[in-house]
């Protein structure tokens, strides 16, 4: 199309592709507030369940070999987004936000009649739309050879190499639980203001930092307990601001946790002995799994260990 | 245990010349882990593949209140893609190579106008060691894969193999935040629901656009699927979802799970 086309009347293609456009997203707000899942995926997901359009997964070759050793095939890529408007509390915003992408990603899975989904990676489209943001999960939905359909699809958000590694320990990944928690302080007395003293312990914001983790992981513990018996592969994201209104300093301080919740059996040690070998995989290997799975939260945690 | 040096090595270490290539000199961009990789799944590396493509993009405005997919950019982002993947393809077919495997599609920006894309697509041309076509893609000519060696070899090993190169790319203008007015979302916590529709139907285009490619390249599934998103110098809530992968078929003879060897615990030393 070139610059004039824009004064033309718009062609039947075009009047065709608005309609069909307008009818998918009336059916995906329709479906969403319904807690179902929109009628285009659903039908890709029902196609690939029983064979008729190709599966897709996001695992990489070597995944595949090792999931499928394990009797698990790949169903198709199902994803999951909630953009949520901060009106009331981003810290809360984002348990919200990742609590209902989980129930949509189960949603996608149960239609694909999957058992689990495997190798799910939280994302987020930097867009700055102001005060919101959107909260994106991503992942692989595979059905275990010889089990029915599953009601309550596992997610595990680790991938699948991991995933296989951990059922092998007889540990079995269930999905996400998210703490989350903020607490604002007024320095009504001004005691955080430490100019003229020397070295001392700025108490109160000690006592705040103090207040806000443990809150925040008391609560990742309740959303856990609700999904297994624990938690890896934490996530940290922490932020303080100071404000003054009137003079007087205010604090917030927030705290975000992420993990992926495990039911593990207590005391079942590796079965496997280990072998040392030298790594032919080329650049970050999958061996030891530091790639970047998530990229929702960047770590601010800018000065690094002590 | 030394384990003794091959004598074809040892030969070329004492400075005598190598004859076993026989179609002379191959060019590739393999590690050497992916060249010993690729050879031991049977291949041969025979030449780099090149296919390049510079396209001038159209002009397309989203309104600025709505959610809209931009087919003008995204038939250009398929258009310029298939123009440099397919002239790849050719190069591979006329070195009669079985297929290409690590293909690397990367776009570039060119300095002096907004508007000008370069679209390059490398690859590693290889054949089968014993002269087996039954690797082609197909339509008779080079299977196509974003997969590097040592993802072709665990591939072959787990009873695919590659057929084509496989993507679906939507652009799509997201609304801006206009259209939240008079939502009276203060003091609470709502869903942006037109946001989150804008990101279902646009990812739901660009997967669906890949797997019918999979499914016109006649393969079982699509494998290594990565689904991101990007933007190349548009307005700022214009963006591509892009979904890319390696469409792949199950070998003459599958490989039943079972037969699949055991994964072991290893620890890696190096580093």
């Amino acid at each position: 199309m070139g610059l004039f086309d824009l004064f033309r009347r718009p062609s039947a293609e075009a009047l065709a592709q608005r309609a069909a456009h307008e009818q998918r997203v009336a059916d995906i707000q329709k479906c969403l507030s319904n807690g179902e899942v929109p009628t285009a995926i659903r039908m890709r997901l029902e196609g690939a369940r029983k064979g008729t359009l190709p599966w897709i997964a996001t695992l990489t070759p070597a995944e595949l070999m090792i999931v499928r050793s394990h009797g698990l095939r790949p169903i198709a890529a199902v994803s999951a987004t909630c953009w949520l408007h901060y009106g009331w509390s981003w810290t809360e915003g984002h348990a919200q936000g990742w609590d209902m992408a989980l129930r949509r990603l189960r949603e996608e899975a149960r239609a694909a009649g999957a058992n689990a989904v495997l190798d799910v990676k939280m994302r987020t489209v930097a867009l700055g739309v102001e005060n919101s943001m959107d909260f994106t999960l991503l992942g692989t939905a595979v059905y275990v050879d010889g089990l029915p359909p599953s009601n309550e699809p596992i997610v595990a958000t680790v991938p699948a190499l991991e995933f296989v590694k951990l059922l092998e320990a007889d540990v079995v990944p269930t999905g996400i639980a998210i703490g989350a928690h903020y607490e604002w302080l007024n320095d009504w007395r001004g005691t955080a203001r430490m100019t003229w003293q020397g070295n001392a312990e700025s108490q109160q914001l000690s006592e705040l930092w103090e207040i806000v983790r443990q809150r925040a992981h008391q609560q990742l513990r309740a959303h856990a307990r609700a999904q297994g018996n624990g938690v890896l592969a934490h996530l940290n994201f922490s932020q303080m601001f100071e404000s003054e209104q009137n003079r007087q300093k205010q604090y917030l301080a927030r705290h975000i946790v992420v993990a992926t919740t495990v039911d593990a059996r207590r005391g079942a040690a590796l079965p496997h002995d280990i072998k040392i070998v030298v790594d032919a995989h080329a650049g970050g290997t999958p061996l030891t799994g530091t790639t970047r799975h998530h990229q929702s939260y960047a770590s601010n945690e800018a000065e690094g260990g002590i | 245990m030394a384990t003794a040096i091959p004598a074809h090595a040892a030969e070329r270490l004492k400075g005598l010349r190598s004859s076993a290539h026989s179609t002379g000199v191959f060019t590739s961009d393999f590690s050497v882990n992916e060249f010993l990789l690729v050879r031991k799944a049977g291949f041969e590396p025979i030449g780099l593949c090149v296919g390049t493509c510079v396209y001038h993009v159209g002009i397309q405005y989203g309104s600025w209140s709505k959610n809209q997919e931009l087919d003008v950019l995204s038939k250009a982002m398929y258009h310029a893609r298939e123009l440099a993947m397919s002239r790849m393809r050719a190069e591979a077919t006329a070195m009669q190579a079985d297929g290409i495997v690590g293909v690397k599609l990367t776009i570039k920006r060119l300095e002096w106008d907004n508007q000008l894309l370069e679209f390059i697509a490398i690859g590693t041309g290889v054949v089968h060691g014993d002269g087996h076509k039954g690797f082609r893609a197909h339509d008779g000519g080079p299977f196509t894969s974003d997969l590097s060696g040592q993802d072709f070899w665990s591939l072959l090993h787990s009873g695919y193999r590659p057929v084509e190169m496989v993507m679906g790319s939507c652009v799509y203008h997201v609304a801006h935040r206009g259209m939240l007015a008079g939502l009276g979302s203060v003091g609470r916590n709502v869903e942006l629901e037109n946001f989150t529709s804008a990101m279902y139907e646009a990812r739901e285009i660009a997967i669906e656009r890949m797997q019918f490619e999979a499914s016109q390249a006649k393969a079982e599934g699509v494998v290594g699927v990565d689904l991101h998103e990007g933007s190349h110098g548009w307005q700022t809530h214009v963006i591509e979802f892009f979904a890319v992968g390696t469409a792949v078929v199950p070998l003459d003879q599958e490989i039943a799970p079972e037969k699949i060897e055991d994964p072991i615990m290893v620890l890696s030393v190096n580093d």
